[in-house]
């Protein structure tokens, strides 16, 4: 009796010692952020099987399933590679970038209005949801190289960026070509840009908005507005610009010019795109056009109430009344189905996700990990408010996923893949915390 | 800062969810019902109405019909791509309209209404063309074939498809089979969600309302009454033929008329039928029910004979024969010669012998003081004068006893004479036969009727139908009679009441009642003109000859051979 339940214990520990084994590389590994995601993804499964359930494509939800395993599985390979590889090879990883989004311009095939796909090897591709990743990692390897010190590096960066930019605001992408721009500016933030010198690199868009307002008639005082920034920006940069005369004088022009190449972008911007911005002002206008899909994503939120209606009792959800409510409005199906519970849990996840990722930026051996972690952050943190935003009537419809939450497949394994990246970053630092 | 930014997002999402989430919920939740729900009210036609005969064998002729219509409504903001115009020249076509006129209407910024009573073809037509921004609005558009021929007894239905007169409003709980409109769930996209639509909602039974009118006798009947009013310059007529064994109406004519399809352009007045809803005198029609009142009741027998002194006063009033300046004493006469020369002063020597609470209460279980039944609208009780009155003041017995002194409408008055017809049974006159399942001519549901009452004897109302086939064959109805049948009838001129009382001079209001065949009859015909103008304007002369061509109409339809009767 006693003989046969010796090995039985051992066989026990054999187990363990050997599970031990097999995860010992992961020793380093931050729970917290992989439980966050996973927390995540898990609530956006349940929301998508909830959302489309019953139809002929309910099998959207196990598709999300399997790719959040392929992807935690890629998650975890890339979290075992030491990030610093990518530093030499970051050119290629950009021409590798660059490459798929002139293929998705060429041949790719257009989705719902915005998104353009490829198709390698019968799987639909996104190569504008990997190029966020590819210029993390290229502008994170390039201000590592050369830190933000002077107001004319940021050139650098802004001419290595441009051209993946253009090709997706070509495609024609507006969400994407938005995201890019904060994980810019964020990145040079982060990187040792001053704040002023990020506005002055806004300043032009800013007084393009302005001049563009007063032609409205009943808003023609913008133009004053318009006219009062122009002399701002061209004092802050006279004040925080080495050459005072020069600069003062340049962004000043910039600005003035900007309400026409405003005017001239404006025009340049498809007809949707435009519409997609001026529903956002008044959704009302367009009750059943664009403005119904604000109009029927704020009904749906408040009529979860605090406990929201039940997993699949969403009548809004359940019944179509949400357009693209697997992937775009992924939260409002959460807020009628899960109520203020539900979507409180969701933004404290996300919040605990930033938090941890500004820490492990804090805490990177080097300025490129710390760049990727901050890259990665600006890019899930972005998409998330404003795709929340979006669903409860604070931000336009930008066509921008939840990121971990919305069904897609190449938004879902890059996302996985970032969180890789900063797993490494996570894994590969000096414990220098032991020492000091 | 980054962290602060952060706690600011996150706050301000935050309070943005619980302002949706709490402060908001009850409405948006309301807001999320209110378009989850549709109001359904499905296009279950009113039923149809057709006339006695077969339906099955397609010999039944349509009343009222319900069909399909569309109103057209043009949104000129969801055109889309397409100018106005170019919606125009599309539209144009179809609607029959021109271009220009079109394109005025379309370049709205609100939405119009294009069209009415689109049909159902140019529906379809129109949704072929698939055009962003137009929509058809299902209604129902009630249509009389008859036009004015049965709208009296019919009736019309309003722009709601509410009935407003005759069967139409008297019976429309029978022809309205859906009233209660139903809210079904319906998903974004505008579906119904099958599964919940009440069962039985969306089929709707061939079953379809008979009504008990023969339109070859309300034809024939029309015509008759159109050529004396006509020839009389009166101010209206009505004809009524009922079956006097089950009540049944076969037809119900009262002119002036209106077309129901296009009532909106009639008087209002003419909605109502007089003959339904007016009270009258009916005078010397109305001697033969108190011939058999009288014989019933045993007061005087058959052949009883009377002085006639052609004006006698009772009380204060003189009462006289019509053709007492003419004739002055009849002298004695027999109850046949009562009725044969019409003689008012015969009738209240006559009625005298009946004890008047006994002959008050023979005239209330006649139903007096009631209505008939009829399911036709508005119809008033008749009128008797109260009974202390009746008994105590001898000249209101002596006016009712030749027809004056009460009131009562015209069909009441022929349901009367039904009694006498049928051998003494009370029946109800009705319109309605029931519901007929339309393939089979199954009865589904009949319109119930009271068990006939018998009022009278059998002897009594044979006696009074002898007499008054003597009246058509030798007496004042001779104007009604055709050779070779047997015709019972009564004429009657009766002074007219205005609306203060009192007899309007020169006013009077004319009518025949027959009956055929006379002895065991299955018509009885009644004809009412009312003012007719001339001096030779009596019972005999405007009524009669319209009743003689309703018998010679009902001769040729059945093929009655002479001398058969």
């Amino acid at each position: 009796m006693l003989g046969n339940a010796d090995p039985k214990v051992s066989s026990q520990t054999n187990w363990k010692k050997l599970l031990r084994q097999i995860l010992a590389p992961w020793r380093d590994f931050d729970g917290i952020l992989l439980a966050t995601v996973l927390a995540l993804t898990g609530i956006g499964i349940i929301a998508i099987r909830s959302a489309v359930w019953e139809r002929p494509i309910s099998h959207y939800w196990i598709q999300q399933l399997v790719m959040a395993g392929i992807s935690l599985v890629f998650l975890g390979v890339v979290a075992r590679i030491p990030y610093e590889r990518l530093l030499r090879r970051h050119w290629f990883t950009y021409f590798l970038t660059l490459a798929g989004l002139i293929a998705v311009l060429f041949f790719g095939t257009a989705g719902g209005g915005a998104e353009r796909w490829l198709s390698i090897a019968g799987f639909q591709v996104q190569p504008s949801e990997f190029a966020k990743l590819g210029v993390i990692i290229t502008l994170a390897a390039l201000l590592h190289h050369w830190p933000i010190k002077y107001f004319s590096q940021i050139w650098v960066a802004v001419a290595v960026v441009a051209p993946p930019w253009i090709l997706i605001f070509l495609q024609p992408n507006l969400g994407t070509a938005l995201v890019f721009v904060v994980i810019v500016l964020v990145m040079l933030y982060w990187a040792g840009a001053k704040g002023s010198w990020i506005l002055l690199l806004l300043s032009p868009g800013v007084g393009a908005i302005l001049y563009g307002l007063h032609t409205r008639p009943e808003l023609s005082w913008m133009l004053w507005i318009w006219l009062l920034w122009c002399l701002g920006m061209a004092g802050l940069a006279a004040w925080r610009l080495p050459w005072q005369w020069t600069g003062a004088v340049t962004f000043g022009v910039i600005n003035l010019l900007s309400g026409q190449l405003g005017q001239l972008a404006w025009h340049l911007l498809k007809p949707y795109q435009r519409r997609r911005l001026e529903i956002f002002i008044d959704p009302m206008q367009e009750p059943w056009g664009s403005g119904y899909h604000l109009i029927q994503s704020r009904i749906a939120i408040g009529a979860g109430g605090l406990w929201g209606r039940g997993i699949q009792q969403g009548t809004q959800t359940q019944l179509d009344f949400i357009p693209e409510q697997h992937t775009d409005f992924i939260f409002s199906a959460i807020g009628e189905e899960m109520g203020f519970i539900g979507t409180l849990t969701v933004l404290i996840l996300f919040w605990i996700l930033c938090a941890r990722l500004i820490w492990i930026a804090q805490g990177a051996k080097d300025n490129f990990g710390s760049l990727i972690t901050i890259g990665v952050l600006a890019m899930i943190l972005f998409q998330a408010v404003v795709n929340i935003g979006m669903t409860i009537g604070l931000a336009p419809i930008t066509g921008l996923p939840l990121p971990f939450l919305s069904y897609g497949r190449s938004a879902l394994l890059t996302n996985f893949l970032a969180i890789g990246l900063v797993e490494s970053v996570v894994m590969h630092r000096q414990r220098t915390t032991f020492f000091t | 800062m980054t962290g602060l930014a952060l706690i600011v997002a996150l706050l301000v999402t935050g309070a943005r969810l619980v302002y949706l989430q709490h402060q908001q919920a009850p409405q948006l939740q309301q807001r999320a019902e209110a378009q989850q729900r549709a109001q359904l009210r499905p296009f279950i036609p009113r039923r149809s109405i057709l006339d006695r005969h077969s339906i099955a064998k397609q010999q039944a002729e349509l009343l009222a019909v319900d069909r399909p219509v569309y109103t057209l409504w043009a949104h000129p903001r969801l055109f889309g791509k397409r100018t106005p115009e170019e919606m125009a020249t599309a539209l144009a076509p179809l609607l029959r309209r021109p271009v220009e006129q079109l394109t005025q209407r379309l370049s709205a910024n609100h939405a119009v209404r294009v069209e009415r009573w689109v049909s159902q073809d140019v529906a379809d037509q129109i949704q072929a063309l698939h055009l962003d921004g137009l929509e058809l609005v299902s209604e129902r558009q009630r249509i009389y074939p008859q036009k004015e021929m049965a709208a009296e007894v019919v009736g019309y239905v309003d722009l709601d498809h509410q009935g407003q007169a005759g069967v139409e409003y008297s019976r429309q709980e029978l022809l309205e089979r859906t009233v209660q409109p139903v809210t079904i769930p319906r998903d974004g996209y505008g579906r119904l969600l099958a599964a919940e639509v009440p069962e039985g909602l969306l089929q709707s039974g061939e079953t379809v309302l008979q009504l008990t009118l023969d339109m070859r006798l309300q034809r024939a009947a029309r015509a008759a009454l159109k050529a004396q009013l006509q020839r009389f310059r009166a101010l209206r007529g009505t004809v009524i033929i009922l079956q006097p064994h089950t009540g049944e109406i076969l037809a119900l004519v009262s002119e002036p008329t209106y077309d129901p399809n296009r009532y909106f352009e009639y008087d209002p007045g003419l909605f109502r039928n007089w003959a339904v809803t007016d009270l009258y005198e009916p005078g010397s029609t109305f001697k033969p029910i108190n011939i058999a009142i009288g014989l019933d009741a045993g007061a005087f027998r058959a052949d009883e004979r009377v002085y006639d002194e052609g004006r006698i006063l009772i009380g204060r009033w003189p009462i006289q024969n019509y053709d007492y300046h003419q004739r002055g004493a009849h002298g004695w006469m027999s109850v046949t010669d009562i009725l044969r020369q019409s003689s008012n002063v015969g009738m209240v020597h006559l009625m005298r012998k009946l004890d008047p609470r006994q002959y008050y209460n023979a005239l209330v279980r006649l139903g007096f003081n009631e209505r008939s039944g009829v399911d036709l609208p508005f119809e008033p009780a008749s009128r008797l004068k109260p009974l202390r009155q009746f008994v105590t003041v001898p000249v209101e017995r002596a006016t009712v006893a030749f027809g004056q002194g009460l009131a009562l409408t015209p069909l009441q008055l022929a349901a009367m004479h039904c009694i006498i017809a049928n051998g003494g049974l009370k029946v109800q006159p009705h319109v309605v036969r029931g519901l007929v399942e339309k393939d089979t001519d199954t009865l589904v549901w009949g319109s119930p009727q009271p068990q006939p009452v018998r009022v009278l004897s059998e002897q009594a109302t044979l006696a009074v139908r002898i007499q008054m086939r003597d009246v058509v064959d030798f007496g004042t109805g001779q104007s009604a009679k055709i050779e070779g049948y047997e015709i019972a009838g009564k004429t009657g001129t009766a002074q007219k009441v205005g609306p203060r009382g009192g007899y309007l001079p020169g006013k009077r209001t004319t009518s025949f009642v027959g009956y055929f065949p006379a002895i065991r009859p299955n018509y009885v015909i009644l004809a009412v003109i009312d003012e007719p103008q001339g001096e030779d304007a009596f019972g005999s002369t405007t009524a009669a000859p319209v009743v003689r061509s309703v018998i010679q109409e009902i001769i040729t339809l059945e093929g009655i051979r002479p001398n058969s009767t």
